[in-house]
Order: structure tokens, then sequence, then C-alpha cells
């Protein structure tokens, strides 16, 4: 049947389209092995992980958020906040304060507490959500500067920074931390209630409410939880770079969203999963990775990022579901 | 029948007029200086640059759609400029707006032509912009010399009996751009497209074609007000006018056009960008410090926009 036969070759088709992000990796890996060989060393393969655990956590939120057909925007101030918050609570000199490790849950709580604010207003004042998060995102930003007034803050608990320096069989204690945030998404994606209905969402939002879906509890729910995941990833940060100050979420928004785009999940909603967002984080940093290896210039990255965004939704739109785009 | 003296179109169109002439009262009560003229003077040329990013993006906002690129593009024309001026003199500055128009056409085509949604497709602009002003400043902030400034941009920081360049440009452009609105058939579509998009489409215009048209307007604004960014601070960087996204929005949607399309105006844009300065004064004068007012301006842009945007239009807000 001609119907049948159409549906096999979109199958196909969507298998294919499936596994491209992974093909693009490996053949990322053997281009920038081939130009240079330093590439598969041992240290640099951990130099490489450790890049990765930072976005690693926060495309997990964000992921969940792109896949309702929402987006985030403020990633950078929920990030620059914990972050800040982070480094105000571990033994530093700025405050009297010496919470130690306590300070991460402390500011994964106060991610979370923006990410509410987040979801709460996108869905009960019904703004898209590109403008909420624009408006706290800034906001976020504007509370980490009102606190230190420019101040940066220099971290002095070595037990918090070994978070990011410590070891555990070689690699750094954030990759581990990473690897358990990517497995507390993807268990939440594919082993709950809420991971179901985020798909339901994406897919068709008005058929998800008919069929009993608790649409709005559940996107500010989302929003809640990549608030969650945005405020580890700044308490990474915190710890990686030993200070916290307010520009220190400064271009994570451009690698998330690069990350998550270019693993193949698409930006109408329903499509890709936060495995992706794994491969689609390797790709980012593989090729950032790369460019700094052949010499390129770190200021190059965000355009090259720009135009992987560009390429990546180019190619993953389903165009057959829109139509008006605005 | 005749419009009610109260309806919604009516407030919704004093509301911003009478927030401004409410907060500007409030702000001269604090501080009775900030009423003497000249200092109304300084204030306007202060808001000028502002304005001017946000009345190209006006047109954006009106189709429904937005332009997260401006910064981006402001902050490259004027490395564009302040890279050039010196050597080449008065033709940096044609230079400079035509990359930001370029910028604007770009950010048109990928999200027409390609079909991504307008704020992905500026975002991702914005980065390749960022990544051409560090190229054309070789990473740094690059001044502009008195004596070239003087010659080639006086016509954006000089001053004529009294009156700071600055407005000048803002009124022209205020009444240029406003004209374009109202009065030509470019327009007429751009308002069109933004209330009903189908019924546009149906009608046999080319659709596509007034977008990127409005996408490269709102790159040419943002180019501009690069270079008179630049002109004023004498010196270009690429991160020159970071900071200025969020505002030059609230502009327009404080000044009661709606992100979800079709009403708005640039006087509209006008008033809305003398409300976040008076606004951004008042702070100062009563202390709070310049970093904590992008929490106050963020919270502004929210209740603005839930409060002009028409739900009527969109079935899913997502």
């Amino acid at each position: 049947m001609a119907s049948g036969s159409l549906a096999g070759q979109r199958n196909r088709f969507a298998r294919w389209r499936g596994l491209a992000p992974v093909g693009v990796l490996v053949l990322l890996c053997v281009v920038i092995t081939v130009i240079s060989p330093n590439f598969l060393s041992f240290s640099n393969l951990v130099r490489l992980l450790s890049g990765a655990a930072i976005p690693l956590v926060l495309v997990m939120g964000a992921t969940f958020v792109i896949l309702m057909g929402s987006i985030d925007l403020s990633v950078e101030g929920v990030v620059a906040l914990a972050a800040v918050i982070t480094s105000m609570l571990v033994l530093n000199d700025f405050t009297s304060a010496d919470l130690g490790l306590l300070a991460v849950p402390v500011a994964v709580v106060a991610g979370g507490c923006i990410g509410f604010v987040n979801g709460f207003v996108h869905v009960r004042l019904k703004i898209p959500s590109f403008m909420a998060t624009l408006g706290f995102g800034f906001a976020g930003v504007g509370v980490a500067t009102a606190i230190l007034g420019g101040f940066t803050v220099r971290i002095a608990d070595r037990g918090f920074r070994e978070l990011a320096l410590g070891r555990f069989l070689d690699v750094p204690f954030s990759v581990w931390l990473a690897g358990m945030a990517v497995l507390v998404a993807w268990v939440i994606q594919e082993r709950t209630r809420l991971g179901r209905w985020v798909y339901a969402i994406g897919t068709d939002e008005v058929t998800a409410k008919h069929a009993g879906v608790p649409v709005e509890r559940t996107r500010i729910l989302v929003f809640t939880l990549a608030g969650l995941f945005y405020g580890l990833g700044g308490a990474l940060a915190a710890a990686q770079l030993g200070q916290g100050h307010a520009l220190m979420g400064t271009g994570r928004l451009f690698t998330t969203i690069t990350a998550v785009v270019v693993g193949g999940t698409a930006l109408s909603g329903g499509v890709g999963s936060v495995l992706n967002s794994v491969i689609g984080v390797g790709i980012v940093i593989v090729l950032t990775n790369g460019m700094v290896l052949m010499g390129i210039p770190p200021y190059v990255q965000q355009g090259v990022q720009g135009l992987m965004i560009i390429v990546a939704v180019a190619l993953a739109l389903d165009r057959s579901r829109l139509v008006v785009v605005k | 029948m005749a419009t009610p003296l109260l309806s919604r179109a009516r407030v919704q169109n004093a509301l911003p007029v009478m927030a401004l002439v409410v907060l500007t009262v409030i702000v001269g009560t604090i501080e009775p200086t900030f009423l003497a003229p000249a200092n109304l003077l300084v204030v306007t040329a202060d808001t000028m640059t502002l304005f001017l990013m946000a009345s190209g993006v006006t047109f954006v906002i009106m189709l429904g759609c937005i332009d997260l690129s401006i910064q981006a593009v402001a902050s490259m024309t004027s490395c564009i400029v302040a890279a050039m001026l010196a050597q080449y003199g008065f033709v940096a500055v044609p230079v400079a707006v035509l990359a930001g128009a370029l910028s604007g056409l770009l950010s048109g085509y990928v999200y027409v032509v390609l079909r991504i949604p307008s704020f992905i497709a500026t975002l991702a602009v914005s980065g390749v912009m960022t990544t051409v002003a560090y190229i054309a400043s070789d990473t740094r902030s690059v001044p502009i010399p008195a004596e070239a400034r003087d010659a080639w941009l006086f016509w954006a920081t000089g001053r004529s009996l009294g009156v700071p360049h600055e407005i000048v440009v803002g009124l022209v452009v205020l009444v240029v751009l406003g004209g374009v609105l109202a009065l030509t058939p470019f327009g007429r579509y751009v308002r069109a497209i933004g209330s009903q998009e189908q019924a546009v489409h149906a009608s046999g215009i080319a659709v596509g074609r007034v977008k990127i048209l409005a996408f490269a307007l709102s790159g040419t604004m943002a180019g501009i007000a690069g270079v008179v960014m630049g002109a004023r601070l004498g010196s270009g960087s690429p991160t020159l006018a970071n900071e200025f996204l969020l505002p030059a929005i609230a502009c327009v949607i404080v000044g009661g056009t709606a992100i979800t399309g079709g009403v708005g105006s640039i006087w509209k844009t006008f008033i809305g960008a003398l409300t976040i300065a008076v606004v951004r004064i008042g702070m100062t004068f009563l202390g709070v410090s310049v970093f904590a007012q992008q929490i106050v301006f963020g919270l502004i842009l929210v209740a603005a926009v839930a409060l002009t945007m028409d739900r009527s239009k969109v079935a899913v807000v997502k």
C-alpha cells in the first residue's frame, strides 16, 4: 500500500535522523584524531570529560523544557546566582560562613526556586516561556551582581574544591556527579509519569490536556526541575573556578541550547531525549577541544556554535507540524 | 456605535503615557533638579541610543517575532566603526550600518527560509556576530580618536543651538520609521501579518519578504545604535551593548506594543524608552545600585508582557 510504504520511509528516515548525531560525534573524533593525534591521549580525554561535566548537568534540565516545546533562557542567570550563593556559603574571603559541601544542596534549591518562579509566571500569567525566562534570567544576574556589587568571591575551602579537582579512578568527581545527574534525568524521563507527561505535552498539548495530563502542574514542575539542575551546575562552576562572581554564567546558555538541538531534540517538542543531549554535549565539547588543539582562537567558538544551532535546527525541524513559525 | 470612554483599547493606549507622566512627576518630587530643562535634555539624549535599538525591533515584535541579536549587532558595529574611522573617515559609518543590515538580513533569512523560530534564529546569529565583533576589534576595546570623532561623528555626538544631536537623530528616526510603519504598504503588511498571518498570506502578499525586510530593518537600527553608542563612549568593544538587550525589548513592550503582534507603533516605543530612562534615573536617585537595576527591568518586562499580551491569539502558550 502506498501509505504503508510512505510510513515505512518516514520511519526509516526518522531512525536515520535519530542516529545522525552519533555519526557526527564519531566523525568529529576521527577527523580531529587524524589532525592531532594528541586528541586520544588519556590526559586529553580526562580534560574533555571534566569540560563536559557542567554542560551535561545544565542540558539535563534544559532538555525537559525543550521536550515540552518551550525554552529556558534563564540558564546564565541561575548558574551565576547559584555559583555566587555557593561561594558565599563555603569558606571564603567575603562572608564568615563555612558550610562546606552543605552549600551544594542550598545552591540546588536556590536554582529550583528560580525555576519554580519561571514556571509559575509562565503558566499562571500565560506568558511565553522565552519571555518569562529571559526576564528572570536577567533578574538572576542582577541579584548576583547586587549581592556582590562587582566583587569576586574567592573560595578558600579545599574540601569543597575537591568536587572539581579531586579524582576517583583518575576521573574528577564532577564528572561522576554529572553522570549521576544524567542517570537521574534518564530515570525521570523513562520511568516516571512526569517523563511521559513531558512527551505528551510536547507532542500535542491540547490532546494531552483532554487525556487528563495535569499540563499546568507538569509545566511548573519541569521548569523547577530545570532550575535544580542549573543550581547544581552553578555549584560545580564555583568548585571548578574556585570563585563566585556575577558573570559566571556567561556563555552557558549558548552551549546548553547548542548541545540540546545538536543532539537531535526538536525545538517543536515531543522528539528527543536526555541521551540525545548527552551526545549533543559530546559534539560541542569535542569540537571546542578540537578547535583548541588546532589553534583556532577561542572567541570563534560562539560563532561556530551559532552556525551549529542553525544547521541542526534546520535539519531536525519537523516542518509538517508547523503552520506559522513565530 | 461610539467607543466607550474607558474601552480596553483606549485605556491600553493611554496607560504608557500616563505611566511616563506619573513617574516623571514622582522622580521630580524626589529630586527637583531632575525637572530642570537642561537635565531633561541630557536625560533624553542619553535615552536615544536605547530608542534607536528599540525602534527597529518594534517592527519585528509587531510581526509577533523577537530579535535577540540586537545587542550583539550593536556591539559589532561599534567595533567596526572604531576600527575603521581613523583610517577611512566617514566611509566607516555606512560600512558599519551595512554590516548591521546584513546581520538582520541573515536573521530574517534563517527565520523565514529555514523556518527556525525567531528567538533561536536570532540567538544563533548573535553568536556569529559576537565572533565577527571579536575579529573586527582583535578581541579588545578599540578607542575612537577624538579628532576622528569630531570630524566624522559630529552628527551623532555634537550639539547645535544647545540641543544634543542624539535627540535630533532620535526624532528623525521617530518620524521616518513612524511614517514607514503608519503610511507605507510595508508598514501595513507588518501590522497585518502580526494580526492574522494566514489571511495576509492568502491574499497573495509575499509574507516572507516582508518579514525578512523587518529583520533587516531591526539589524540596521541596531547597527546605527552601535555607531552612536561607540561615538558617545569614544570606543568600540565586542561587549559594548551587552546590557542593552533587555532594556530595549522592555522599551517596546512597556510602550504598549504586544509581543503577540499586530498592535504597536514607533511613538509607543519612544514613550517606552523615556519611561525606562525615568525609571532608571529614579532608581539611581533612590540609591538602587546600577547592578540591581537589571532585576527591576526583568520584572518590568515580565509584568508589561503580561499586561499587553493578547491571549485570544495563542491557543497554547509555549
